[in-house]
């Protein structure tokens, strides 16, 4: 059977957008599981950024968030609300990447090291990375995100999106707007 | 912007509000029912522990006429300000070989958490992570009131759960004058050589740690 050049370049984006997805959702429930089985260290870590003064703010950003993000992750491998789950992961990235770059500046100027020899455990999961690898991988989750925001990655999906539209024809537009 | 878009842009903030509204109860429920959560109304950082410091640059100090302040004396300030004491590791030695040690009279205290507990601490010392402290106050403060000098130590360098251990303990009501904090902790005692204990108290399960 011939596959016409449209169909196939379609088919490569389908297979590539469901493939971010699922890496970014697995990313996402390592990163929250690995957060959550160690919530004291995690709360410590958290603790270092000075976000919030008082103890129950602290403690419950420190319980919440990496259950948060692996039900952002959960989301993502099932294929529900993916682009309203694409938005929270975008809007929760850029003011973590933002927090640890001042961190990992801060940490420069004590040290007066070159920032990219900056290394420290800035609670995103992974243990300590040096901070150009920890701007890059956000960079590129970020960058996933905002495929799967645009509308890509429909394929496998269980409900792609939680709110329909109200019409054939807003279903017809959808489909014609993001594809 | 043209109308189609636009209602698919609020469809997609509707659903990233829900997502946000149900992704957080969620995240609540999960911590509720994790045996290892949070205990969202508790203060587990008494009187400014638990900062990690960053590094004091190299050039700074040299910069300066002053020397480097010695650790040490830092740590010793600041535990002097909460009303509790150092100890180094000849006090820390002295008091782990001192007959009153095997009649509790002198008590150690390990503020690391189970695992790091059970992987090796100092024969004879109690168990007491602070961030759990409920699980460990039923055997833990009947000996610290029982004892005449307590000494508290963690994993020793940036390791601060000493302290708060030791503050906790104060604030129940053991008398700060006992409390000792060994700066050095587990690191600083199994680099001299000396032996560790593995699994529960007093398993009798000694390791000779190498110099």
């Amino acid at each position: 059977m011939k596959i016409d050049p449209t169909s196939r370049s379609r088919l490569i984006t389908d297979t590539a957008t469901v493939m971010a997805r699922w890496l970014l959702g697995a990313a996402f429930i390592y990163t929250g599981l690995s957060k959550a089985l160690h919530p004291v260290d995690f709360l410590k870590l958290v603790r270092q950024y000075d976000l919030v003064q008082s103890s129950l703010a602290l403690n419950s950003i420190a319980a919440g968030l990496p259950w948060f993000e692996i039900f952002c992750g959960l989301l993502l491998l099932a294929g529900v609300a993916v682009r309203g789950t694409a938005l929270t992961l975008m809007l929760m990235l850029v003011p973590f990447t933002v927090l640890v770059f001042h961190r990992a500046m801060a940490i420069q100027s004590a040290l007066a090291i070159p920032f990219c020899m900056v290394k420290f455990d800035c609670g995103c999961g992974t243990g300590k990375v040096f901070i150009c690898h920890k701007l890059l991988e956000n960079f590129l989750l970020m960058l996933l995100s905002g495929w799967l925001l645009a509308g890509y990655g429909r394929q496998l999906s269980l409900c792609f999106s939680l709110i329909k539209p109200h019409t054939k024809q807003g279903e017809k537009n959808l489909g014609a707007g993001f594809r | 912007m043209a109308p189609c878009h636009r209602l698919e842009a609020k469809r997609v903030l509707l659903e990233t509000a829900l997502v946000m509204i149900i992704g957080a109860i969620f995240a609540l429920a999960a911590n509720q029912a994790s045996p290892r959560g949070l205990a969202l109304m508790r203060n587990y950082f008494p009187e400014g522990t638990g900062l990690i410091p960053l590094a004091t640059p190299s050039h700074n100090a040299a910069s300066t006429n002053f020397p480097a302040p010695d650790p040490a004396q830092l740590l010793a300030a600041e535990l002097k300000e909460k009303g509790l004491q150092l100890a180094d590791a000849s006090l820390a030695l002295r008091l782990f070989h001192d007959p009153r040690f095997k009649q509790n009279i002198v008590v150690f205290i390990d503020a690391r958490d189970e695992q790091h507990y059970r992987e090796g601490h100092i024969p004879g010392a109690y168990e007491f992570d602070p961030y759990h402290p409920e699980k460990y106050f039923d055997a833990v403060l009947p000996a610290c009131k029982a004892a005449e000098q307590i000494v508290v130590y963690c994993n020793g360098g940036d390791c601060d759960d000493s302290e708060t251990a030791a503050i906790l303990l104060r604030d129940v009501g053991i008398a700060s004058q006992k409390l000792l904090v060994y700066g050095g902790g587990i690191t600083e005692w199994t680099a001299s050589g000396l032996p560790t204990e593995i699994g529960g108290r007093n398993s009798g399960e000694l390791r000779n740690s190498s110099k």
